[in-house]
């Protein structure tokens, strides 16, 4: 009754579909043959025609198609090598001393002279010359030159100056930058008792940098407004103890290699790179295990609470809601009193401690949570059809569909330990000096921080670093993991 | 006669970029709506039914999402690829849209009166005492028994039903010319979903409104569409008169989903005839009929080239080989015109 | 005999002091061999939860079920469900929760098998294949993840899974609900062949009026945790003596636009009460168009009232 005639109809296109229809008419003709019916392969139907990936192949595909992630990854993978494999590799000792060295700036290895000194010369004193000038000149000249003596090393530098007719002792001044005017000259070293004295050698804390000296002749009462300058490099050099310390058969005049230091010196000498190092392993070993563990006891908590369910399961969550409401700190403090670490002794254990006892509620919240969720799921009910056991529906069925969200737990809470533990030591009360860590470095440098900023700065980044590469991270995985986003793609 | 065209859309695309590549999720869609008219658009789920209606709201998030071609124009005014802000006070004026989970459209903590009185201060500048009471008004048009009272409970207070014609109240309160419903009611139990499309219907004649309803229930369609829109792995494959679609399906999918629905005939023990296999993957779709792979009468030409559409009536058109010249007379065919 | 003997079932839940939701009420209902019993109802009527107490999978209230003759515990300890899970197994409705996304189909399909004793590898993977084919997948998709299955392929495997321990009643719920239209009759059609073929017994939850009706030999309407009408299904379908089967079955729209457009509106009024604490009475009193006072003091009695027809309802007293 409502039948079409298929053969008295005519094939037109609405002009909508144009790019179609242009498409028709060109191959018209050709297209003539083809209207029988298709043999078609079996596969066409149920062809699944995307490779078959497990959860966790997927999940890395995802991953690594996240820029923040892998950029993460790699910086989290280059930090862990740092401070794992670094130490074998970099074999100076974090903790020892080097008071030639102290606080240096970053350096890249170095020859140092075995000097004493002898090798400066004596003291230049020009019995030509009277003790007290036999005229008065106003105003006094500078000194027409100035001369290094000996070899300048770090052990001293020799000046000598040439007289200056009418003054009656001479004054040295040390600066770090190039005076440019008589306010500028630093320091005042030195000003001899008389006029014939015209040579001064400095060991003031040198250090292998440039310095300007700049002489000043003196009237008796006023410095005189002239004075010359001369720029000294000094060389690196160690005393004769010194070298001898660290192999006898050295003698002065023989050089002696330094050890680059890529992250300079702390304020006892110590290499930073190698403190950042052994630093790194304990702020990687709290940052590590203080969150397995908890997070394995948050877990199991969590598990078993959600497994069980009912009245067991409310009153385990009331522990643990009781445990969140715990303060922090108050409680760092109690157990560090509590297992009898002093002022200044090492807070790895009570840290560790109170961290275990106080961070597992969370994990153990989401964890009963997704329990309780699979619970309902289908497939664990089937499983339980099935006749399977309580342990077999946990361990094949429940735990394998929650370690997704465990790991994102996990790599969250490493950098929050990480943290914690930089903060604990901060406050001095968590890793104690001597041992470095990435907090009590950062301690140690807040002291010269406007001086030499390297010592806070380089810990401090590498506390940055770490923290914000293990958060992003965790983000990626996040997002690469997330179940919900793949079964509804 | 000229028709009074409410909506028309043309040569719509749409793609979304994903972890595992582009999905061509829409592939040239278009369609018209007619004032006071019904528009049903049937499909599978991934069929693209509601990329379409969201790409014509603006609610498709770019990125992902980007409309590649195509244009939308309400009443002769372009909604797609203009300023965000011009396309907003279009669409929140003009119209209006309900979805399949109506707590989710919803502000869990306001009061439905305010939620509702909110849209009617935004969009067309009420007081908020006037707004209070239309909104009251437009929860009694909606018949929610007590509409006072229910006006200053929360959603969640709600039934899944209540909390629908909720919903309706607030998407008409501005008037919408055109009502876009996605799945209104396949949340809702059959008693329910019948009070609901009955409302609609009512609303539909009182205001002379446009609607468009999303769904994949046939009988739903029945009931509800003056014109049907059958899609098909992002394309309208099929799209006609209600009669049409259903008493003369052209095209070998509408035929198909007819015959994988049971008949409710005493006397009829009809088979129920599947369509085997599944949609294609949107990821790679493929070049010619997207529809080959499941179609029973499948020519090679079907593989070889997409069909363009073929006029069947005056507003009938399906885009199928079958209905070409060449095509061999089939009487498989015929017999599902029944 | 029949094979499953249900009587007085009644499940309710607590959900605090003095309140407790009453989600399968007093169900009596015997299940013969090889039948399709179609159960339903709309969200909220219990029927779920009625296939999950039946299985064992929520415990029961009070009320006792036979199979064969044999008394089904209360509550299901794991050995329990090792003993009747070769008898009686379910289909779940949705088939994305209802795969575990860490396993391959062949772990899921061959659980049963592993949970029921020692099985060869070789043998496991034979059966696997045997029933991928039989469902209508292929051996070698046996080592893919479900995500990479669409919906009805994912129901196939349910599917297999639940028959390769070789039950003999078989709960399907709801698992047509998730699919798409063209994907449902695939299911529908594996479901019946699979069915005749192994001469298993089916209770097929669903909302969906057609598609059940179409299924189904007898037919069971629940309405709020009680069941209102059971009978041969176009008995149900066709001639519903309760007034709740009639207005459920007169709403439920066609894929006919000139019936839907000349069918005039049900009008059944208000919403499904709560199903906390019920008391006496019709459950359906409230929206029934034919309600008198007895329907809200007295609760209709279970009665025959057409041949092998029963509803409870005072209109047929």
């Amino acid at each position: 009754m409502m039948e079409i005639e298929l053969n008295q109809k005519q094939t037109i296109s609405t002009p909508r579909s144009a790019p179609a229809m242009s498409d028709n008419n060109k191959t018209n003709d050709n297209l003539d043959s083809f209207f029988k019916p298709a043999v078609k392969e079996d596969e066409s139907l149920h062809g699944l025609s995307r490779p078959s990936l497990s959860y966790w192949q997927d999940a890395w595909i995802r991953l690594k198609k996240d820029k923040k992630a892998i950029t993460s990854l790699v910086l989290v993978s280059f930090i862990l090598a740092f401070s794992l494999l670094g130490p074998f590799v970099w074999t100076v000792d974090p903790n020892e001393q080097n008071l030639n060295m102290i606080s240096q700036g970053p350096s890249f290895g170095s020859d140092a002279l075995i000097a004493n000194r002898e090798m400066l010369g004596e003291l230049v004193v020009d019995e030509s010359i009277p003790e007290e000038p036999l005229e008065e000149v106003s105003p006094l000249e500078a000194t027409e030159s100035i001369e290094v003596l000996g070899k300048a090393s770090t052990v001293g530098v020799h000046l000598k100056w040439q007289p200056v007719p009418g003054a009656y002792n001479y004054t040295i001044y040390r600066n770090e930058i190039q005076p440019n005017n008589i306010s500028e000259l630093g320091v005042p070293l030195f000003t001899t008792e008389y006029a014939n004295e015209l040579s001064y050698i400095d060991s003031l804390q040198l250090e292998a940098i440039p310095y300007w000296y700049s002489i000043v002749a003196t009237d008796g009462i006023d410095e005189a407004m002239t004075y010359k300058t001369i720029e000294v490099t000094p060389e690196l050099a160690y005393s004769l103890d010194q070298a001898r310390a660290i192999n006898p058969d050295y003698n002065i005049g023989d050089s002696i290699s330094i050890g680059a230091h890529p992250f300079g010196t702390d304020q006892l000498g110590r290499d930073v790179m190698a403190r950042l190092m052994t630093g790194g392993r304990i702020s990687f070993f709290i940052g590590f295990f203080a969150p397995l563990l908890y997070i394995l006891f948050g877990t199991l908590y969590g598990g078993i609470a959600g497994f069980i369910g009912g009245r067991v399961d409310g009153w385990m969550m009331r522990f643990s809601d009781f445990v969140v409401a715990l303060p922090f700190l108050l409680f760092m403090i109690l157990s560090y009193i509590a297992f009898g670490a002093g002022p200044g002794e090492s807070g790895i254990v009570p840290m560790m401690a109170t961290m275990v006892a106080l961070l597992w509620p969370a994990t153990a919240r989401l964890v009963r949570g997704q329990v309780l969720q699979l619970r309902e799921e289908g497939f664990t009910q089937a499983a339980q059809l099935l006749g399977a056991s309580s342990w077999y529906i946990l361990l094949r069925h429940m735990i394998p569909n929650t370690i997704g969200v465990i790991l994102v737990t996990l790599t969250f809470a490493i950098p929050s330990a990480i943290f914690t533990e930089a903060f604990l030591s901060f406050i001095g009360m968590g890793v104690a000096p001597p041992n470095a860590s990435w907090g009590v470095m950062s301690n140690e440098g807040i002291a010269t921080m406007l001086n030499t900023p390297h010592e806070l700065i380089f810990p401090a980044i590498f506390i940055s670093l770490t923290v914000l590469s293990f958060n992003l991270l965790g983000d990626g995985l996040r997002d690469a993991l997330d179940a919900r986003m793949r079964s509804r793609e | 006669m000229a028709k009074d065209i409410v909506l028309d859309v043309k040569d719509l695309k749409v793609e979304f970029d994903t972890y595992g590549g582009i999905v061509k999720a829409v592939r040239g869609v278009d369609f018209q709506v007619e004032r006071g008219k019904t528009l049903g658009i049937v499909g599978e789920s991934g069929c693209g039914k509601s990329v379409t209606m969201q790409s014509i709201m603006g609610l498709i998030p770019m990125p992902p999402g980007r409309i590649t071609s195509g244009s939308a124009k309400l009443d002769g005014l372009e909604l797609l690829n203009v300023s965000p802000e011009k396309a907003r006070s279009i669409r929140g004026k003009e119209i209006g849209m309900i979805f399949q989970d109506p707590m989710s459209s919803m502000n869990p903590t306001m009061k439905i009166g305010k939620q509702i009185a909110e849209t009617l201060i935004v969009h067309r500048g009420y007081t908020e005492e006037k707004a209070l009471n239309e909104a009251k008004r437009l929860l009694d048009r909606t018949k929610i028994p007590e509409a006072h009272k229910r006006a200053s409970q929360f959603p969640f207070e709600f039934s899944g039903g209540m909390l629908q014609r909720a919903i309706i109240a607030m998407a008409l309160a501005c008037k919408p010319k055109l009502l876009i419903a996605d799945e209104p009611t396949t949340a809702l139990d059959v008693t329910i979903q019948e009070q609901i499309l009955d409302l609609l219907k009512e609303l539909q004649t009182e205001d002379n409104m446009s609607i468009i309803m999303i769904t994949h229930d046939l009988g739903v369609v029945a009931r509800m569409a003056d014109q049907v829109s059958v899609m098909y792995a992002g394309q309208v494959i099929e799209s006609g008169s209600v009669d049409e679609i259903f008493y003369k399906s052209s095209h070998p999918y509408t035929i198909g989903l007819r015959q994988a629905m049971p008949v409710n005939d005493e006397h009829n023990s009809t088979k129920l005839i599947p369509i085997e296999g599944s949609p294609p993957d949107l990821f790679s779709p493929p070049k010619a009929c997207a529809y080959y792979a499941r179609c029973p009468y499948a020519m090679e030409v079907c593989n070889k080239q997409d069909p363009a559409y073929t006029m069947i009536g005056e507003t009938h058109r399906a885009k199928c080989w079958m209905q070409d010249s060449r095509a061999p007379k089939n009487d498989d065919l015929h017999q599902a015109h029944l | 005999m029949a094979m499953i003997e249900i009587k007085n079932l009644k499940k309710y839940f607590e959900i605090g002091k003095d309140a407790k939701v009453h989600a399968v009420d007093n169900i009596s209902l015997d299940i013969q061999e090889k039948e399709i019993i179609g159960l339903v109802g709309e969200s909220g009527s219990g029927k779920s939860t009625f296939g999950r107490t039946l299985c064992g999978l929520w415990d029961k209230t009070e009320g006792e079920v036979f199979y064969r003759g044999e008394k089904l515990p209360s509550n299901y300890g794991p050995k329990d469900y090792k003993k009747f899970s070769k008898k009686i197994q379910m289909i779940f409705q949705d088939p994305y929760s209802s795969l575990n996304p860490r396993m391959t189909v062949k772990e899921i399909i061959g659980e049963g098998l592993k949970l029921h004793g020692k099985i060869t590898d070789k043998e496991l993977t034979e059966k696997v294949a045997f029933w991928l084919r039989r469902v209508g997948l292929e051996p070698d998709h046996m080592s893919r993840y479900p995500h990479e299955f669409s919906g009805g392929q994912r129901q196939r495997i349910g599917i297999a899974r639940a028959l390769i321990v070789e039950p003999d009643f078989v709960v399907c719920d709801e698992p047509i609900s998730a699919l798409d239209v063209s994907v449902q009759a695939q299911v529908v059609n594996l479901l019946e062949e699979i069915k005749n073929s192994l001469g298993l017994t089916l209770l097929f939850i669903a909302h969906d009026l057609s598609m059940v009706r179409y299924v189904s030999d007898r037919m069971a309407v629940m309405y709020l945790g009680s069941m209102v009408e059971l009978g041969p299904t176009n008995d149900v379908y066709f001639r519903p003596k309760h007034p709740y089967t009639q207005l459920l079955i007169q709403s439920n729209p066609e894929p006919d636009p000139q019936g839907e457009r000349s069918r005039a509106s049900v009008g059944i009024k208000g919403e499904i009460p709560s199903p906390i604490n019920i008391g006496e009475g019709c459950r359906f009193a409230g929206r029934c168009p034919h309600a008198t006072e007895r329907c809200q003091k007295e609760t209709p009695k279970w009665k025959e009232v057409a041949e092998k027809h029963f509803a409870a309802c005072h209109l047929y007293d």
